[in-house]
């Protein structure tokens, strides 16, 4: 049997759907604060926020993903920290830190809406839960259209 | 080994490596500018003792073969021929390699072969020559006690006040370290503005303390017999010092200079440049004599990212207070608002380095190209003193080179066409810096033969750029600006040196994500002019605060002319295009609502107009309203907004919020 290994995805809904990070690459979690705007930015890309001065884009998840975005005034905003370069998320709700076995991760082939932007699907007691690839995600933000 | 003094030995080694080519340069000149080959002859002779310290043998023994061979040429044993000159500057390269060899965390390594067929080369020069002069220097002894050359030198310097002294040294018994003890000596009357012209025995015998306790030195000095003998004791270790006047020598020459009267107005020139040269020393000894500390680099730009923070607390408390109006508080605040001015005044300087770091090294690149192309070029640097922002000092250096290499290259014709055009056969090239208001400026210049507008447009209508209809009514500026488009070359045959064309882009790419511009003049056979114009700093800088749709954006107020309020009626349509006509200058008018894509904007009967400069012509941007001036912290936007070139960065303001710096050169 192969060997057993585990570890910890950041778990946060969007869409209605529950997606993961994994939780090396989350640095903070803020309530959704004033996004100043980029004009003529990606469409997915909201704008840019002060977080504890320094200025961090923020990121539509929702709409990145293909998902209806549910335009509350609430949510939260998952900045994540990746090869020394901050951005912000901005997604529904945070559920926490999870532990995961290797062995609950099934990489579906057929599902690839999402393209190489999802790792797998996480199965947790019922629950599907989409593995999200924070690198292939910040990739396709900064490659230039 | 200690990392710290590696460190030391590095950035030093460097400066020594750059000092060699100068001096090289300088002697290349003038051969015989004898105080130039002492100033390499020390240098050299640092170099080897940081080396032998830091336990880099090769190093240490590459400059002593080149420090011997110095010395031979400083006692005109050897002259010093341009092949001689090729050979010290690939030694001066090899020094450099090693040092950057020492730098990539290895050590002195280098290819062996290349070192050992470096220091044949230098060997074979000395044996040679060595043995030639060997039977002159016996027979000249005969004659006079004191060496011709060294003769003239003391005649010349006593017209300048200086007096010639026999100095006999004899150093206590038992000293253990008698070559430092004689280098104090040496350096003590140099430093007290005399000069040791020769001693007994010969320099790089002292130096390998190949002498007994005795040393005797013939030198010129402005003090008298007295005083230098009260300077010379006081250094330790020396048991007997005895100075005598040289007069006799001086009426000895007397005699012999009716013999060589022909010869005296081509030794008086000779002289004269010795005497030029070494006021020239002078001046940049005392230069370096600017009392400088090493600092980290990174240290530094926490340095300016905390002023940056201060900046911006600061202008937040003066936003609370000016709300609640307390008169107690106004003073110490417009104090508080002095002193970070101050010191960020101070941080910007700190970060500001003279622009020679940059031009340094060019002219050994210029005297290598024009050597391989056969060319003869006269480059000359001005405004070296110019200082900028350090990050600049990084970057600039490329697209320098790509620009003198044009010039060189493709600009600077060869002698005979140069003649045939009735030009000066000594081709110019200028390298200049200079500060502009909030700008600096660089301009590489050459009166070479220019570029032909005709050939650019051949090839720009060839690659389908343009019509040939709109090529006739191209302005000059334009035309040249497709030189910097990428893979554009005017040259058929890119040379090994240059294709002219893939350089310029790069040329453009760097200066403009230094915020800077760059602007082509030529005319045809009389030069090129390529004028760089940078900001003075990128960290922080003033900016007008404007509204557009209810958020702030920030203009820097180096792009700025002035502000207007522009009534409706008195904008009009002129192809598609919005203009306004103020004082009779018409002006394109750019509606920045329209320009980030946001719709709904209502009509209104007056527009707030920001004019902004580009180059020579000027735009207006219309905004909604304006906020005011305000220093800002310059921050990047991040890569996922790279392609967003109307902006060049973001700004926190006193409140929190964030503006967006415009972009002006991308805007309009």
């Amino acid at each position: 049997m192969a060997e057993l290994s585990e570890f910890e995805v950041f778990v946060f809904s969007v869409g209605g759907q529950e997606m993961a990070f994994d939780v090396e690459h989350v640095s903070i979690v803020i309530e959704k604060t004033d996004i100043t705007p980029v004009p003529r930015a990606k469409k997915n890309v909201l704008g840019v926020m002060n977080l504890r001065g320094r200025i961090v884009p923020v990121v539509d998840l929702a709409s990145m993903l293909g998902l209806s975005c549910k335009d509350s005034a609430e949510g939260k905003i998952v900045v994540v920290n990746y090869e020394d370069i901050e951005t912000g998320f901005l997604v529904e709700k945070v559920r926490g830190v999870m532990r995961v076995n290797s062995e609950d991760v099934e990489k579906m082939h057929k599902f690839d809406s999402f393209g190489e932007k999802s790792k797998g699907i996480i199965k947790k007691q019922e629950e599907l839960i989409i593995h999200l690839s924070v690198g292939k995600i910040l990739e396709e933000l900064t490659m230039s259209s | 080994m200690n990392e710290q003094y590696l460190s030391i030995f590095i950035d030093e080694s460097r400066e020594y490596v750059q000092s060699l080519n100068e001096s090289l340069l300088k002697l290349e000149k003038n051969p015989r500018d004898e105080e130039t080959v002492n100033e390499t002859f020390r240098i050299l002779h640092t170099l080897k003792g940081m080396a032998g310290t830091m336990g880099f043998e090769r190093m240490a023994k590459l400059t002593h073969r080149m420090e011997q061979l110095l010395d031979k040429v400083r006692s005109k044993k050897v002259a010093l021929t341009s092949d001689l000159l090729d050979r010290l500057f690939a030694g001066v390269d090899m020094i450099d390699k090693m040092v950057n060899n020492v730098a990539s965390g290895g050590n002195d390594q280098v290819n062996e072969e290349d070192l050992k067929s470096l220091m044949d080369a230098f060997e074979v020069v000395q044996e040679q020559k060595v043995e030639e002069q060997k039977v002159q220097s016996e027979t000249k002894k005969e004659s006079v006690d004191v060496e011709d050359s060294v003769m003239k030198v003391i005649h010349e310097a006593s017209k300048e006040g200086y007096g010639a002294f026999k100095v006999k040294v004899t150093l206590a018994e038992g000293t253990i370290m008698k070559a430092v003890r004689m280098y104090m000596v040496f350096k003590a009357i140099e430093d007290s503005g005399g000069q040791v012209l020769s001693s007994v025995p010969p320099v790089e015998d002292i130096e390998q303390e190949k002498f007994d306790r005795e040393v005797e030195l013939v030198i010129i000095a402005k003090q008298d017999a007295e005083s230098l003998h009260k300077m010379i004791a006081s250094i330790s270790e020396i048991e007997r010092v005895t100075v005598t006047t040289i007069a006799k020598v001086q009426e000895k020459l007397k005699e012999e200079e009716k013999e060589r009267e022909v010869k005296k107005e081509e030794v008086l020139e000779e002289a004269k440049i010795v005497e030029e040269k070494a006021q020239e020393q002078k001046i940049s000894q005392k230069r370096r004599l600017v009392q400088t500390v090493r600092v980290d680099i990174d240290k530094l730009d926490t340095l300016m990212n905390l002023m940056g923070e201060l900046v911006i607390s600061r202008s937040r408390i003066s936003d609370i207070l000016r709300k609640y109006n307390i008169k107690e508080v106004d003073e110490s605040l417009s104090q508080l608002n002095r002193i970070t001015l101050d010191l960020q005044n101070v941080v910007m300087k700190i970060r500001m380095v003279p622009i020679a770091f940059v031009f340094n090294r060019f002219p050994r690149m210029v005297r290598d190209l024009a050597k391989q192309l056969s060319k003869e070029i006269n480059f000359v640097i001005e405004g070296e003193d110019t200082e900028l922002d350090r990050t600049f000092v990084e970057d600039i250096g490329e697209p320098l080179v790509h620009l003198l290499r044009n010039a060189i290259d493709h600009g600077i014709e060869t002698k005979e066409e140069r003649i045939a055009k009735g030009k000066p056969p000594v081709g110019t090239v200028v390298l200049s810096a200079r500060h502009e208001g909030n700008n600096v400026v660089i301009e590489v210049k050459d009166d070479g033969r220019g570029i032909d507008r005709a050939t650019v447009l051949k090839k720009a209508i060839e690659k389908g750029l343009i019509s040939e209809a709109q090529a006739e009514n191209l302005s000059d500026e334009k035309v040249y600006e497709f030189l910097f488009l990428p893979g554009f070359s005017t040259r058929s045959n890119a040379t090994e040196l240059s294709g002219r064309g893939v350089g310029m882009d790069v040329v453009k790419n760097v200066v403009e994500s230094l915020n800077g511009t760059v602007k082509i003049e030529s005319v045809k056979d009389r030069g090129t002019t390529v004028t760089i114009r940078l900001p003075l700093t990128l960290a922080i800088i003033q900016a007008l605060l404007v509204t557009v749709n209810n958020h702030v954006y920030a203009i820097p107020i180096a792009n700025i002319d002035s502000t207007l309020n522009v009534s409706a009626n008195k904008i009009q349509k002129l192809q598609d295009k919005l203009v306004t006509v103020i004082r009779g200058e018409i002006i394109p008018l750019v509606k920045l609502w329209e320009v980030f894509g946001l719709n709904g904007h209502k009509e209104e009967q007056y527009y707030n107009t920001v004019i902004v400069r580009m180059g020579n012509r000027k735009y207006g941007l219309v905004v909604d309203s304006l906020i005011g001036q305000e220093d800002i912290v310059i921050k990047s936007l991040g890569k996922i907004f790279n392609d967003v070139r109307i902006f060049s960065g973001g700004a926190i303001l006193g409140d929190g919020s964030i503006a967006l710096i415009l972009d002006v050169s991308n805007i309009v």
